[in-house]
């Protein structure tokens, strides 16, 4: 009976424990394997890939040892299936080839913000005219980023093949052409086991 | 009672292993350092541990060079056990006075080496300040 007792007990803190929630800081560069959708890890090395493969590449090389080329990113297609945030890809790329100090970058993103502030330096009479920022001096981008991911799933009883194709390429927007491109490749799989 | 003994065995054997198997786990090996001089030369330190994969694993050739200024590593790793040794390698970037750059924007890198296999993986440094790197393995 007693015995019985200290079962239930146990049980009892058992449930108890496992109902807690507990919450700790990872590792964000740490490999991230919860699902086969996309996730940190494969971000991260996509980004790191082709950045690498830009910067190595001769002709880009020769591009960038003189000087640094002002980019403009597009957006990237995504053709998955998944809700993929594709700009937060493009934005890894942008801050890695920053940090390089071999690009330069303009943001079209923020080109109405941007707008909207110096018209309040020219038209507010708050700011000292001498100081006002003046329209017409922004800096062109020479080349764009753009690219695709796509997916492909395939599906069999308990196994899962996911293959994503992330492709990026550089071109020059005065002559039209592609100057570099690069893809990284990753497959995931997943398989059900009984434990 | 025989049953209960068996039990209890069973139990031991696989807290045992549990707490092995967590050991194992996440243990960090730096595997190989590389300092590029002034001068080109070249300084590889090789450090390991009596770990999983200082075992396995061995770095058996390192490229070094400087693309438009970039210090580019490659690397080749040899499995030289008889299993697949599936673990994660990230490369750790140094500039002169040994300050880390890009600290914690390099990721982890899942690789898979066939038995007795040599794979070559390759990066390249994340700014110009860059003169060394060290390459992490964990499983």
């Amino acid at each position: 009976m007693k015995l019985l007792q200290i079962f239930i007990i146990s049980i009892g803190v058992f449930v108890l424990a496992s109902c807690s929630t507990k919450i700790s800081y990872g590792d964000a560069t740490a490999v991230e394997t919860t699902t086969t959708g996309f996730g940190s890890t494969d971000l991260q090395t996509i980004a790191e890939k082709l950045v690498d493969d830009l910067l190595v590449f001769g002709p880009i090389v020769r591009l960038t040892s003189e000087r640094r080329p002002v980019v403009f990113v597009d957006k990237v297609k995504n053709k998955t299936t998944e809700h993929i945030d594709t700009e937060s890809i493009t934005d890894t790329i942008q801050t890695k080839l920053l940090k390089s100090g071999k690009f330069r970058f303009v943001d079209m993103t923020t080109v109405k913000a941007i707008q909207e502030q110096m018209k309040f330096q020219m038209d507010s009479g708050m700011v000292d005219p001498v100081k006002a920022g003046i329209f017409g001096k922004q800096t062109g981008a020479e080349y764009m980023l753009y690219g695709n991911m796509s997916s492909i799933v395939k599906r069999r009883k308990d196994k899962k093949d996911v293959y994503y194709k992330f492709t990026l390429k550089l071109v020059s927007l005065e002559s039209g052409i592609i100057e570099w491109a690069s893809e990284k490749e990753i497959r995931k799989s997943s398989e059900k086991t009984l434990f | 009672m025989r049953k209960f003994y068996i039990t209890q065995n069973v139990v031991k054997i696989m807290a045992l292993s549990g707490v092995l198997t967590s050991m194992l786990a996440c243990s960090v090996n730096e595997t190989a350092t590389v300092v590029v001089h002034d001068d080109g030369n070249l300084t590889q330190t090789i450090e390991s541990n009596s770990d999983l994969l200082a075992a396995n694993l061995s770095i058996i050739d390192t490229k070094v060079g400087f693309v438009g200024e970039l210090l580019r590593a490659q690397v080749e790793i040899r499995n030289a056990s008889g299993d697949v040794l599936n673990f994660q390698y990230k490369f750790k970037w140094l500039d002169k006075s040994g300050f880390e750059m890009a600290i914690g924007e390099r990721p982890w890198h899942p690789i898979s080496i066939t038995p007795y296999e040599s794979k070559r993986v390759q990066g390249v440094a994340p700014t110009l300040e860059v003169n060394s790197f060290t390459i992490l393995v964990q499983d």
